[in-house]
């Protein structure tokens, strides 16, 4: 089931938590809503469940009208970020909830309550703790619990908040993939919450970026990440260096943004570089980030690059001399921060040039 | 044991605390009780047992207990609604009410039952009515149990109260979005996580009121046979100086309401006990 939210706007207090979103999100899409804390996402999906009254706008369920209908005529899936199973029911009791609750005449019988839980018991691959308290389960048993529990009533679509922040990661980067392969098997038009840009990168068809209640940007991963629309997209999805007061871009209405593994280092000058100085070297698995701090304007800047390129580069301890390249800066406006100058990369080249060295 | 001794914490003291709290209670609960015991056996097992069988005193155990109990279960149902107003809702004024709650306690339980009677009594300002369609309250059990629910309100409340202020609101949205209706997420949900607090509230107020006196020999009318509860039938036997008697009557009602008040704290750490491992 396709889902359509109109202007939709909330505010809690003078708070305004949502402003005048639209959003479009075909049947069948798995959806992250992400943002930083406080950019309404968890807002707008509660507004889509009807956990939360709106004050304007419509939110459409295909073409039922929900704006106005309760929780429970809207037959959504919710999953919390604290599982909220019920502590004093087993896991079988946990995920039957949903269908013992029905009044009596759509109320499956006890037999076909039985098989139906066994069943998603088998999905979330956890049929053996059937009989156990949600206190007896890990944090990813309970969520897992908790997903099967949201999909014992069948719903058209499934929202999911933050499902995986109180996880550590690498039950977080598991449940990732098992989710994913959930939604391709089941096909439920799905959204879900999330702080964490690496995790709607990798888990969505269709990314939004919310920031102050309002959308950024919405796009497939690879579009928000190649084609940020606004300066706040480009820094929130990865790592990203600034210069403010722009040394690099010669207007100073402009701030300059490159993602560090967009920097290319060199022991010898070579191209438009930059002198910088080596203060620090870390090695995190398979990749190496080195901070430096440019000669000219005193800046500091991260490079990362892969182990195999910086084995390449040779011996580099701090304090060390290097010149960087910056390949792929991108300028936004100051003022009116959404404005994107794309880097024609020539002209940033050539404002370079004059600063260097 | 050694392991135990060694670990290490934060604040220091764990000998001067526990023996502090062992001289404490003997010297406050059971040397008291005790020397309770130690008079009651003062008279010969037949004298005892005359004693606590006697028909009057067999019939004040029953009102006691009776009238206590109904108390109790009143407050249980009506604390846990004040619980619940006062803290799922804002209005103007919540803080007097939540004051008011703990009038009983601070009130002379005396001043309580002549209030209280006065009040209830056939010409009192409540009392009237209930007269008027044949409903006598003062000197009756009916009484009785008013005074005891006065005193026993602020137990349940108060147990209640902190339990709902925790309960994460997440729950019930939960059972909404899987299509349960106000009533089944109150008797679901609500009511399974807020039931050990009232039962714990419900035990506190019952113990309170097999032993109150003050609030309840006004309003009572003190009949024998009818109205008159242990407490009182103790005072009796202690202004006959009796003290023998006295106590033989109070041992009897300390051991009943000690085993209740297991049977009720068992029943407690029972339902909560298999959820709440962790």
């Amino acid at each position: 089931m396709g889902i359509t939210i109109k202007d939709v706007s909330k505010a809690f207090g003078t708070f305004q938590a949502v402003k005048n979103v639209s959003l479009e999100i075909p049947t069948g899409d798995f959806v992250a809503l992400l943002g930083p804390s406080g950019s309404g996402k968890t807002t707008l999906l509660r507004l889509i469940a009807g956990l939360e009254g709106l004050d304007s706008g419509g939110i459409y369920f295909d073409d039922i009208d929900n704006t106005y209908k309760s929780i429970k005529e809207r037959n959504v899936g919710f999953v919390f970020q604290n599982y909220a199973l019920f502590k004093h029911m087993t896991i079988f009791e946990n995920i039957a909830f949903g269908l013992k609750v029905r009044p009596r005449k759509t109320r499956p019988s006890k037999n076909e309550i039985t098989e139906k839980v066994n069943e998603l018991l088998k999905l979330v691959q956890l049929d053996h703790l059937a009989k156990r308290y949600p206190s007896q389960l890990s944090g990813g048993q309970r969520q897992r619990i908790a997903l099967a529990r949201a999909l014992a009533v069948e719903p058209e679509v499934l929202l999911l908040d933050e499902p995986f922040g109180a996880l550590d990661a690498k039950v977080r980067q598991e449940l990732r993939h098992w989710l994913r392969e959930i939604h391709q098997k089941l096909n439920i038009t799905t959204v879900f919450v999330t702080h964490d840009q690496e995790e709607a990168l990798e888990m969505a068809d269709t990314v939004v970026v919310m920031n102050f209640g309002e959308i950024e940007q919405i796009g497939s991963p690879e579009e928000v990440y190649q084609k940020p629309e606004s300066a706040f997209v480009y820094s929130f999805l990865g790592r990203v260096n600034e210069f403010r007061d722009s040394e690099v871009a010669s207007e100073s209405d402009k701030i300059s943004y490159i993602r560090p593994h967009e920097i290319v280092l060199r022991k010898i000058l070579q191209g438009d570089s930059i002198v910088s100085e080596v203060s620090h070297i870390h090695v995190i698995g398979s990749t190496v980030r080195i901070e430096l701090r440019r000669y000219d304007t005193n800046d500091l800047f991260e490079a990362e690059m892969s182990i195999d390129q910086y084995q390449k580069m040779g011996q580099v301890k701090k304090g060390d001399i290097l010149y960087a390249e910056f390949k792929n800066i991108v300028v936004f406006d100051k003022n009116s921060e959404n404005k994107l100058n794309h880097s024609g990369k020539s002209g940033i080249r050539n404002s370079l040039k004059s600063k260097l060295i | 044991m050694a392991d135990k001794r060694k670990r290490h914490r934060v604040l220091p003291g764990f000998g001067l605390s526990m023996g502090y709290t062992l001289i404490y209670l003997s010297l406050i609960i059971l040397i008291p009780i005790a020397v309770l015991f130690l008079k009651a056996s003062t008279i010969s097992l037949a004298e005892f047992w005359d004693t606590v069988t006697e028909a009057r005193v067999v019939a004040s155990y029953k009102l006691t207990i009776y009238t206590s109990f109904i108390a109790a279960f009143v407050n249980a149902i009506f604390g846990t609604l004040i619980a619940w107003v006062l803290v799922r809702y804002d209005f103007y004024g919540k803080r007097i009410i939540d004051a008011l709650v703990d009038l009983p306690f601070a009130l002379p339980t005396a001043v309580a039952g002549i209030a209280l009677t006065t009040i209830y009594a056939p010409n009192g300002w409540i009392g009237q009515y209930f007269e008027s369609i044949g409903i006598k309250v003062a000197y009756t059990p009916l009484g009785i149990m008013i005074a005891l629910t006065f005193i026993g309100l602020p137990f349940v409340v108060r147990s209640v109260q902190p339990v709902l202020q925790d309960l994460d609101q997440q729950y019930e949205e939960a059972a909404a979005t899987l299509g349960a209706n106000p009533l089944q997420i109150f008797a679901k949900i609500i009511f399974p996580a807020i039931f050990p607090a009232t039962l714990t509230g419900f035990a506190l107020a019952f113990a309170r009121a097999l032993g109150e006196y003050g609030s309840v020999v006004f309003i009572s009318g003190n009949m024998p046979m009818k109205t008159e509860i242990v407490p009182l039938l103790i005072i009796t036997k202690l202004e006959q100086f009796n003290y023998a008697g006295a106590a033989a009557i109070a041992v009897v009602m300390l051991v009943f309401s000690f085993v209740l008040l297991f049977l009720i704290n068992f029943w407690q750490w029972k339902t909560t006990k298999k959820y709440q491992v962790s």
